[in-house]
């Protein structure tokens, strides 16, 4: 098949439900997103609509997502049109009950955020004491429940040392995958970057240490969601997508039903309540952009620019002002 | 031995590509780089030209030869050859896990 074939519909889509949070995460892009959510009629709607439209898999996010008290009958309304239903959360609402009861309205998939092997650093980034313990919790009732899980972990300034750590913890806990998030400079995530995001330089040092991790690591798929890995040499070949899949694959929606590329772009292309989302996804002038980006500065020298493609457009456009522009954390030097 | 379609590997047919494919076919023109399916899993996307949909579809449980017996009801093409092409393609998808026997 050809490399630029584009799916005629997203594939996936993150889809945040409330922007409400019982955690204060100093790096959270959406608590402080003042955007109304939509009525549980409304929300059906829209997911309605992103099933004909052919979407596959939606993703629920937020906020965290049990504090919308409807979730599980939008769940339930969602893998009743044949999607596949998960979600990410912070893991401190879910019991034995509640996951049992995700089971039953069709969510196939959990993610559950931890930073830390150690709960004293998981709770201090988190704002939150126990969260550590509790979201250790909810991976075993997940699993009990069988559900699959991954556990997602944001890499910043506080672990960036640790991954061999929290390999061995994923390993432990017995989650399928472990994603290692980039740190993005988005909502408050932009304010605190200082004190939170690494030199490109430290980048490199994580990724080769992560590259070599995931190498050695069998029973733990180690997910990298990174388009600058491929400086190191190392490249999708299974998938047909170079660069970042947003806008590509997926798409976000936010609470209010607005569209973005990513969560952590904040670009408003269209609104799902009122957009037909299959002409966005053709026409948008803005995701036409993010699939033909060309390389400016020292993208343009750059042997990896084909897989790569200037990195991560989030953190390009937040940063410097343009997607377009080569990702800063990239440790490529000018040449 | 029978083939069955990983559950867990979403897809879809991409209905506007296979028409344009199907339109392709009837003129004679080369229609191999035309997507109609799309397979997506641990997100990553895998795009199926109108025979890799095809097999895709057939494998619910039925053997190699009965896929071949179908296909080549759809397609104008020796019997072997789509042996071959069917036989080669359900292998790269056995080792990718998109496809497993039973």
């Amino acid at each position: 098949m050809k490399d630029n074939f584009l799916p005629s519909a997203p594939l996936t889509i993150n889809w945040a439900v409330t922007n409400r949070c019982n955690f204060k995460c100093s790096h959270c892009y959406s608590r402080s997103d003042p955007s109304e959510e939509l009525s549980f009629e409304d929300l059906s709607e829209c997911i309605r609509q992103a099933a004909e439209a052919g979407v596959l898999s939606i993703n629920f996010g937020g906020g965290e997502p049990l504090l919308r008290r409807d979730l599980l009958a939008i769940a339930r309304f969602a893998s009743g049109l044949g999607m596949r239903v998960s979600m990410n959360s912070n893991g401190y609402l879910l019991d034995r009950d509640m996951v049992f009861r995700l089971r039953e309205h069709g969510f196939t998939k959990v993610g559950i955020s931890i930073d830390s092997h150690l709960p004293e650093v998981h709770d201090n980034f988190r704002g939150i004491r126990g969260s550590h313990e509790r979201a250790v919790k909810a991976l075993a009732f997940l699993k009990e429940a069988g559900i699959e899980t991954s556990l997602s972990t944001v890499i910043c300034r506080i672990n960036h040392t640790d991954i061999t750590a929290l390999v061995r913890f994923a390993l432990e806990s017995r989650v399928r995958q472990l994603n290692f998030h980039n740190f993005k400079c988005s909502g408050l995530g932009y304010s605190n970057k200082d004190t939170l995001d690494l030199s490109s330089e430290e980048w490199r040092e994580f990724y080769r240490e992560a590259l070599a991790l995931k190498e050695q690591t069998s029973d733990l798929e180690i997910s990298l969601d990174d388009p600058i890995i491929a400086l190191l040499g190392k490249h999708n070949n299974t998938s047909m997508v170079k660069g970042s899949i947003c806008g590509k694959l997926s798409l976000n929606i936010k609470t209010n039903g607005e569209i973005t590329p990513c969560g952590f772009i904040p670009v408003v292309i269209g609104n799902i309540t009122k957009d037909n989302l299959k002409v966005l996804w053709k026409s948008s002038p803005v995701l036409e952009k993010m699939r033909h980006k060309t390389p400016t500065g020292k993208c343009a020298s750059c042997g990896s620019y084909e897989d790569c493609l200037g990195g991560c457009s989030a953190r390009a456009l937040a940063l410097t002002g343009d997607m377009n522009n080569p990702d800063p954390h990239c440790w490529r030097n000018e040449s | 031995m029978k083939l069955f379609r990983n559950p867990d590997v979403m897809w879809r047919e991409e209905e506007e590509y296979k028409d344009q494919a199907m339109a392709g076919l009837e003129k004679g023109e080369d229609i191999e780089d035309v997507g109609t399916s799309v397979l997506f899993s641990g997100g990553t996307m895998m795009s199926l030209n109108i025979l890799g949909t095809e097999i895709w579809k057939l494998c619910d449980g039925r053997t190699l030869d009965e896929i071949v017996r179908a296909l080549v009801e759809i397609f104008d093409v020796q019997p072997e050859v789509l042996r071959e092409d069917a036989a080669g393609f359900i292998s790269e998808l056995k080792e990718k896990g998109y496809i497993y026997e039973g």
